[in-house]
């Protein structure tokens, strides 16, 4: 087989493609990931990381226990990047305790799985010892717990796994076409790569369509009918962790929303709508913020005293379930053979699932590829540890071998593992690049560096994912021009390209600043301005810079 | 505590600082209130005029020129607003503005002359110095360290862009080639460019090394050798007769500095337009309190004001809070020079956009009333672009003698006078025009309060 010859091309660098890559690589298969923009830069990286134990889909029993036991699963392979979450659900009234009570049992049914404690009720005094700023006026909370990982980084070490085991992975390919054969046989992928502008084809067996929201679309390349319901859920993101833990309340219309400490951050989420709207131009509406703020107001009532840095939208894939709301369409996945109706052969697409399900949604679509193709390797993806996961790291002792701030390793420690020795490693030849370079994260030179070396990113917002460079208070204000010059040293770029890379990620930051400027923000705005703008001149600049679809318009 | 005093200026920027000193030196007793630290100090240190019209492409090559198109154009914008005083006859608008422009810009200098932030430049002529990203802004004065001399005219010019070691907020490389790029597609000089690193070690650090940090370094006597020391084999390399720095050249001694460099390494020095934090922005800071405090006005830092009595159109009183005390001053007049977003005198949440220390109307860039508009909408979906941001504009609305006014058009208060970046009717990050209409509009303010201070006793 040569270059251009695969068993299998995954489309979609997102959390399901990025894994059913994996798997199909560890099982030996010749893969090819194709991604039109970057790995997880679409809806993976809108979510809120939790990996839920389905307590919101308690109709769904399977599903919760399908999902109490991925949790598991990502806890042994990648327990450098999870968190867990206490989480409190305030209750205002008894009609909220009322309804819907049967996920205390569901919950607890299989909580010994997960190694956290049943479903537990608090009085108002002990709430709001563990969370002062809750309403007084509460008669009661539940108490939970729930995990949380890192979505960019899943996506990523599922990635950097797949490669390890031999797949090939292609960002910024779009895929623009199938060679289909007479009798109706997927035989070849023509993408475009928006990098060098050229189309390229290659040859495959099969082809497994992972894009998510754009998984009809994927699909009509090939001519065939893929229902989807697609659905748009908005976060509102505060400068800090406002909150000891995560609250869960009923909004103003009965549906569940939550704030989740998150990272260096808190999420507001989410909002449920049905959408038509392009993913690429998605941003969260006024309405959306409204109805976020006024829900989680009703149990904190100082919450408008945050400062709000920017908000988030994506497009949740469901399964085509109709003339039902968002909340009681199923959470399970399908997998669509499209042969099996006769359709065309050799492609088989998704829709539905959950961040938690990503695994298991590869495995099944990775066992059905295995049995066309006459593979009979075992999954292992539960099994085999993701990178970094290896053994506990001592960021005490990091800290004082190398001088750098305990804060600014741990922050390493909890995206790396103990990939973060390799990180570190590099400031012994160069001790510059412990200097900070993202300080609200922190981020230090050096990991910039290797993830430019190490994990392929073309843009700064590549790194951003990477790294969560750019995603604190600041927005990048302070480190966007200082990482594009790393960048730029490190893939040898142009001056023009350097002021691009610089102006793409102020765009981008802007798309979802803009959206909730408010208070504070607009001292950050003016500053931001007063530098790109009013210093750097870059308004007047004369360099190639592309309208991002969300620009479009007036 | 109660003060007394026939002029308060709120705000401690540009705009304060010389509405006080101008104040001051008429013989008016001052005093100003600062409540942290100003956007002037967060600024480039360079004194914009007029760079640009809104949304236009091509830059102003002289304050004239623009000045004449505003008065033209935009004749609520605070340079126009110079033209419109009652003693300006129709035909003298244009002439009005520019003369006071002028006026103002050579005060300043003057007033900027021996002090550690003396600039250079003149009212005639814009000037492109280079900014640390390597790409150039239209500008009317630079301080004399930030003096890039002959480089992008002389034909045998060789720049050398110098960065340090551990100090992430330049990058000589980028810079260097951004500033290539811009030169070789104009065909212009330098006809060569070079980049190199230096190893400075402030206080023995090799990583995480502010600005700050090495300005004070170099501030120490001997410290500039060592960088003259450095710089030498990268200068004789390409044969550089320019090198170009971060603007961390020190604040006290940073032209000393500049000029003990040039001698040590046989080539011109000078330092980058660059970001916060600025040393050139602290060292016009510094620069201007001095000013006006030599000149006999009072200064209270670290005090906010809170509230104010006024007795039918007038403001009799105004409170400030510092954290361990409340003073209540007296005063005959105020000028209001609070800053926008920044500065803290414009603050804005989902409710609409209000004035902080007074609840004067704020208005739109259409002069509309911005007091119900939500902040994200007065945005447009290209971040950084000509067209800029309307928030940028909005702001106060005021009369010729820049005095704010009210819905119903008439003055808010006869003694209330506003400056610098609370006002609305300009975009000082498109137009490169900010420190400018703070000088103006500062000067012209504290000029109506003069008049209105000497004028008490008839109202």
């Amino acid at each position: 087989m040569t270059d251009s010859e695969f068993d299998v091309v995954v489309i979609g660098g997102g959390s399901t493609g990025t894994a059913v890559a994996r798997d199909c690589a560890i099982r030996g298969l010749k893969t090819l990931l194709l991604e039109r923009d970057d790995i997880a830069s679409a809806t993976v990286g809108t979510c809120a990381g939790m990996i839920s134990s389905g307590l919101k889909y308690s109709d769904e029993p399977d599903i919760m226990a399908m999902c109490s036991k991925e949790v598991m699963h990502f806890n042994h392979i990648a327990r450098h990047i999870i968190m867990k979450n206490p989480i409190l659900a305030p209750l205002l009234d008894l009609s909220d305790a009322a309804s819907d009570s049967s996920y205390v049992d569901s919950y607890s049914a299989h909580a010994e799985e997960r190694e956290v404690p049943s479903m537990l009720f608090l009085t108002p005094e002990a709430s709001r010892e563990i969370e002062p700023m809750l309403n007084p006026d509460i008669i009661a909370s539940v108490y939970y717990e729930e995990f949380f990982i890192d979505p960019f980084r899943l996506c990523m070490l599922q990635t950097l796994d797949a490669i390890k085991h031999g797949a090939t992975v292609r960002t910024y390919c779009e895929v623009i076409g199938f060679d289909i054969s007479n009798n109706n046989d997927i035989q070849g992928v023509v993408f475009y790569n928006r990098v060098t502008g050229t189309t390229e084809k290659i040859n495959t067996k099969l082809v497994i369509n992972a894009t998510g929201p754009w998984a009809h679309k994927v699909a009509k390349l090939s001519g065939e009918n893929l229902d989807i319901r697609l659905n748009k859920g908005a976060h509102v993101i505060l400068d800090r962790r406002v909150v000891n833990v995560g609250i869960t309340v009923k909004a103003i219309d009965g549906r569940w929303i939550y704030l989740f400490p998150h990272e260096n951050t808190t999420l507001l989420g989410t909002t449920a709508l049905d959408t038509w709207e392009d993913p690429d131009s998605l941003v969260a509406s006024f309405d959306e913020i409204e109805y976020l703020l006024q829900s989680i107001q009703t149990v904190l009532p100082s919450i408008r005293e945050a400062r709000i840095i920017r908000t988030m939208a994506g497009i949740r894939p469901l399964v085509p379930e109709w003339k039902r709301p968002e909340g009681k369409v199923t959470r399970g996945y399908r997998i669509i053979d499209h042969s099996e109706n006769g359709g065309v052969k050799g492609l088989i697409s998704f829709t539905g699932g959950k961040l938690v399900m990503c695994r298991h949604m590869a495995e099944a679509a990775t066992d059905l590829v295995c049995k066309k193709l006459g593979n009979t390797a075992a999954c292992m993806t539960h099994k085999q540890a993701l990178p970094g996961n290896d053994a506990d790291v001592d960021v005490s002792a990091l800290s004082k071998e190398y001088g750098i701030a305990l804060h600014a390793l741990e922050r390493m420690r909890a995206r790396r593992g103990t990939e973060m020795l390799k990180v570190l490693e590099l400031t012994k030849e160069y001790p510059e690049w412990k200097t900070t370079i993202c300080t609200c994260e922190p981020v230090i030179e050096a990991e910039i560096r290797y993830a430019i070396r190490e994990e392929f990113p073309q843009t700064l917002n590549d790194l951003r994912r990477r790294l969560r460079l750019g995603t604190g208070p600041c927005q990048g204000t302070f480190c966007t021009f200082k990482a594009a010059a790393i960048l730029s040293d490190e893939l040898d770029l142009g001056g023009d390209d350097f002021l691009v890379d610089i102006l793409d990620f102020r765009a981008e930051r802007w798309k979802g600043i803009r959206q909730s400027m408010r208070g504070e923000q607009l001292a950050q705005e003016e500053l931001t301005l007063g530098m790109y703008t009013c210093v750097a001149n870059l308004d007047q600049s004369d360099v190639d810079y592309d309208i991002k679809p969300w620009e479009e318009g007036s | 505590m109660i003060l007394e005093s026939d002029l308060l200026v709120i705000g401690g920027g540009l705009a304060g600082l010389v509405a006080g000193t101008i104040a001051t030196e008429s013989g008016a007793s001052t005093i100003l209130l600062r409540k942290g630290q100003s956007a002037t100090a967060f600024s480039s240190g360079a004194i914009d005029i007029i760079g640009y019209l809104p949304d236009a492409a091509e830059s102003i090559s002289d304050p004239l020129e623009g000045l004449t198109a505003i008065a033209g154009l935009y004749p609520l914008h605070p340079y126009g607003v110079v033209g419109y005083g009652d003693d300006v006859a129709p035909e003298e608008v244009v002439d009005a503005i520019i003369g006071r422009v002028r006026d103002t810009v050579v005060w300043l200098k003057n007033h900027l002359q021996g002090t550690i932030a003396s600039v250079m430049g003149d009212f005639n002529t814009n000037i492109y110095p280079i900014t640390i990203l390597g790409t150039t802004k239209p500008t009317c004065l630079v301080q004399e360290t930030m003096n890039p001399g002959d480089v992008n005219k002389h034909e045998e010019s060789v720049l050398l862009f110098a960065g340090i070691t551990g100090y992430p907020d330049f990058n000589p490389s980028a810079a260097a080639k951004t500033y290539l790029e811009d030169r070789m597609a104009l065909g212009q000089p330098p006809h060569k460019i070079g980049h190199c690193m230096t190893q400075l070690m402030p206080f023995r650090k090799c990583f995480n090394i502010s600005s700050i940090e090495i300005a004070r370094h170099l501030d120490h006597a001997g410290s500039i050798e060592t960088l003259a020391k450095q710089l030498e084999p990268h200068v004789k390399q390409i044969g550089a007769t320019h090198v170009a720095i971060p603007p961390v050249l020190g604040f006290r001694h940073a032209l000393k500095n500049k000029r003990e460099l040039e001698k040590s390494i046989g080539a011109e020095v000078f330092e980058l337009l660059g970001f916060p934090p600025s040393i050139p922005g602290l060292r016009l800071q510094r620069a201007l309190e001095e000013v006006y405090t030599k000149a006999g006005g009072k200064m209270l830092v670290g005090h906010e004001a809170t509230s104010y009595t006024k007795t039918g159109q007038k403001i009799k009183t105004v409170v400030a809070r510092s954290p361990r005390r409340e003073i209540s001053i007296d005063t005959k007049a105020v000028v209001l020079a609070t800053g926008k977003y920044i500065g803290g005198g414009i603050a804005g949440d989902e409710k609409g956009l209000r004035e902080t220390v007074f609840d004067i109307m704020t208005v739109t860039a259409d002069y509309h009333s911005a007091k119900d508009i939500l902040p994200s909408k007065a945005t447009n979906r290209l971040e950084i672009s000509p067209m800029g941001q309307q928030l940028q504009w909005c702001g106060l609305s005021i009369d010729p003698q820049f005095r704010p006014i009210r819905e119903d058009g008439l003055e808010w208060a006869d003694n209330v006078f506003a400056a610098g970046a609370v006002l609305a009717g300009y975009n000082y990050s498109v137009e490169k025009s900010g420190l400018g209409v703070a000088l103006t509009s500062g000067y012209s303010a504290a000029k109506s309060a003069i008049k209105c201070i000497k004028g008490g006793g008839e109202n």
